[in-house]
């Protein structure tokens, strides 16, 4: 029979409890990232269809937040009934708001097109960094990261701006989920 | 009375059924996962959830996924309740209660 005092009971428990924080983290980076690549996968078709047909842009963009929502809600929806853990049906409709208010603000803004290419991406960021805050920094500095490459591309990248946002953007999130999985 | 369970004790055994018990019931962690999670090697981790595996506290799967062999170890029902007795003993050492009479 093991015979510990209190400090070393104290110290035993701090361990579980880490090993649980790292466990809830990794399944959350676990369900995140394949979101995250699905978005980044959409993004990444979105730019490079808004420079080649700039008059389709605007449909193309609905249809990609549609998709990625559809999207978000099969991952979900997958990684649900795999590993039997119960994933919040209360995510896609939080989605559903946040692009229903970024509409709102791009629609009260009277947002020309490169202000929306600038704005959805540092809008999603943002919320995206600052959920990092809780449950992961990778969201922080994929968030980050994004953000700060989406303003150099609006300040130095001229007609380009639609590929460097494919590359930044759509790239970078494919990128930043990766990372999230490789071990 | 603080009864502490000698198998889960060790530190590297209480992490593998820390990470496992974590876990909804039925659903394991892949070795390089749990390697990964409670930072041992190896071989210490083999020994370890071989220990583990000999009190039925855990059970493991090897299977192929494609032609890569993967190792699932999962606790069991016994596994849980054994890890959570020694949780609460854990508690009540902290707490002041004296440990059990061997």
């Amino acid at each position: 029979m093991s015979n510990i005092d209190a400090k070393q009971a104290a110290e035993a428990l701090s361990d579980i409890e880490a090993i649980v924080r790292r466990v809830r983290q990794s399944r959350i980076y676990d369900l995140t990232s394949l979101i995250l690549m699905q978005w980044g996968a959409l993004v990444l078709a979105g730019y490079i269809v808004s420079y080649l047909w700039p008059r389709a842009a605007g449909w193309v963009w609905i249809a990609v937040n549609v998709v990625g929502v559809a999207g978000t809600f099969a991952v979900g929806t997958l990684v649900r009934r795999r590993s039997a853990v119960g994933f919040d049906a209360r995510i896609p409709l939080a989605l559903l708001l946040f692009l229903a208010f970024g509409y709102l603000n791009c629609y009260l803004g009277h947002f020309g097109p490169r202000e929306l290419g600038v704005f959805w991406p540092i809008y999603f960021m943002t919320v995206y960094s600052i959920a990092g805050l809780w449950v992961g920094r990778a969201f922080v500095i994929i968030g980050v990261a994004i953000i700060a490459l989406t303003l150099i591309g609006d300040v130095f990248v001229g007609d380009w701006f639609e590929l460097w946002m494919a590359a930044v953007n759509g790239g970078g999130l494919i990128l930043g989920g990766l990372w999230m999985r490789r071990d | 009375m603080a009864e502490l369970d000698d198998i889960i004790h060790q530190p590297l055994r209480l992490k593998i059924m820390a990470a496992l018990n974590a876990l909804p019931e039925g659903q394991g962690l892949e070795f390089v996962r749990l390697k990964k999670l409670t930072g041992a090697t190896d071989g210490n981790l083999g020994a370890h959830i071989e220990t583990l595996a000999r009190a039925a506290y855990v059970t493991v799967d090897k299977a192929f996924v494609g032609k890569k062999p993967q190792t699932t170890v999962t606790a069991t029902a016994s596994g849980r309740g054994a890890f959570a007795r020694h949780v609460a003993s854990l508690r009540e050492i902290i707490a002041g209660v004296p440990p059990a009479e061997t």
